[in-house]
């Protein structure tokens, strides 16, 4: 399972919405001492990421080539869902709750 | 940036309306990451300029100019579009184009729960399967330069990307495996769906977004609607969260003659969805690879998953 962006990569792109799109809108001196903070500890979060060690995609990767290939067995597709709601319940709990 | 804009604008409006005309100061529309969208008055006429946005080139989409030639064919057929002005080569350093600008609702979410638009709700589906004759009866020669899109095209995409997606190769096999007889190619709109469709208390008011138009299979522009990602959070009203299939198929079959059938909607709903499960990664690509960074391409990355999550129940089904 690999999955882009990473948690590391999503950090940082909010950190540069923050900093560069939000931050400059704050003209409330208390407001913009506490938005400073909290993208100090979102820092903190991206570096705590960044040291992790990636994720192994080999298994996917590995799947993705045979059924490219064709060579799709019984029990493929149950497998592949069984993966995706597993992510979905990280990316998107919500849609996987109220899908019918 | 406004001042200069305007005064960009000033000598080819004027060149395009065919007299010296007063400009006022464009404003620059929220979304479309691609392609600017400005609205501007001059001459007592209301104009959208469409251009390019910086830097970012989309192989898989028509330039401006062909664009503003495929908007010009559809208003020459008597498609609710709007009114093409003319092309500029060269504004402000980038392509562009002016066109009508039309007045209504072109967000989603809204056209599919405004109590105001209950009534264009129901006029909808019948008004889609009509613009969608009127599209499709477009003589392809008159637009030489589109190519045609099939399956293969969503696989180099996909591996552009690089990254494994069993449950998409899971989809892209089963479309190879399943095809139906192809039809007659037409030109198609290539991303008609509610969001590109302008929307007033009475229905389509016009057809946008004409950059993904190619030559295709027309089965696959009236089922681009069903993807569910287009139904806006109405996943019950299965022609985009507006109203039922079954009405809107038949109108089209009759106003065009053809015998599109209930099973091939369904493999070319599941083919949009692929296509937008691919969409999404490349939008986050354009994030990860600095192109265009943005926190809501960087997220498409990860909501795809929803997209694939339909394309394994869509297998489910007809595998069933």
């Amino acid at each position: 399972m690999s999955e882009r962006p990473t948690a590391q990569e999503l950090a940082e792109s909010i950190l540069e919405f923050l900093g560069d799109e939000i931050l400059p809108t704050i003209a409330d001196p208390r407001l913009r001492f506490r938005m400073l903070v909290a993208m100090n500890a979102l820092g903190i979060v991206h570096r705590e990421l960044e040291a992790l060690p990636a994720e192994d995609d080999t298994a996917a990767r590995a799947l993705a080539v045979r059924i490219r290939a064709g060579d799709v067995p019984p029990g493929t597709l149950r497998r592949v869902t069984a993966d995706v709601e597993a992510r979905l319940r990280v990316a998107s709990p919500r849609f996987l709750e109220t899908y019918r | 940036m406004i001042a200069e804009m305007r005064e960009a604008l000033q000598p080819h409006l004027s060149a395009i309306l065919g007299r010296e005309v007063e400009v006022s100061d464009p404003v620059l529309l929220a979304g479309g990451a691609s392609k600017e969208a400005w609205a501007v008055d001059a001459g007592g006429e209301r104009l959208l300029v469409r251009r390019a946005a910086g830097g970012v080139i989309h192989k898989h989409t028509l330039s401006l100019a062909d664009e503003f030639e495929v908007l010009r064919a559809a208003h020459e057929a008597g498609v609710k579009v709007p009114r093409p002005y003319g092309y500029i080569a060269d504004l402000e350093g980038r392509e562009a184009f002016v066109m009508e600008r039309l007045e209504g609702e072109t967000i989603g979410r809204r056209i599919v729960r405004k109590d105001e638009l209950a009534g264009a709700r129901r006029a909808l589906p019948a008004q889609m399967a009509e613009e969608l004759a009127k599209i499709h009866a477009i003589p392809p020669s008159r637009l030489p330069f589109l190519g045609e899109t099939r399956v293969e095209g969503m696989v180099e995409e996909l591996d552009e990307v690089g990254e494994p997606h069993p449950a998409i190769e899971l989809g892209l096999w089963w479309l190879r495996e399943n095809r139906p007889p192809a039809r007659d190619s037409v030109v198609v709109h290539g991303d008609f769906r509610i969001g590109n469709l302008v929307v007033d208390d009475h229905g389509l008011v016009g057809v946008l977004d004409w950059e993904f138009a190619h030559v295709d299979d027309p089965a696959r522009d009236v089922a681009f609607s069903l993807v569910r990602a287009w139904r806006f959070g109405v996943p019950e009203k299965r022609l985009g969260g507006v109203g039922d299939v079954e009405p809107y198929l038949a109108l089209y079959n009759e106003l065009t003659g053809l015998d599109v059938r209930p099973e091939e909607l369904d493999y070319w709903e599941l083919a949009g969805n692929v296509a937008w499960a691919i969409g999404c990664l490349t939008q986050a690509q354009r994030h990860l690879t600095g192109q265009d960074r943005s926190v809501e391409l960087a997220i498409l990355g990860r909501l795809g998953v929803e997209v694939e999550y339909e394309i394994c129940r869509l297998l489910e089904r007809v595998a069933a």
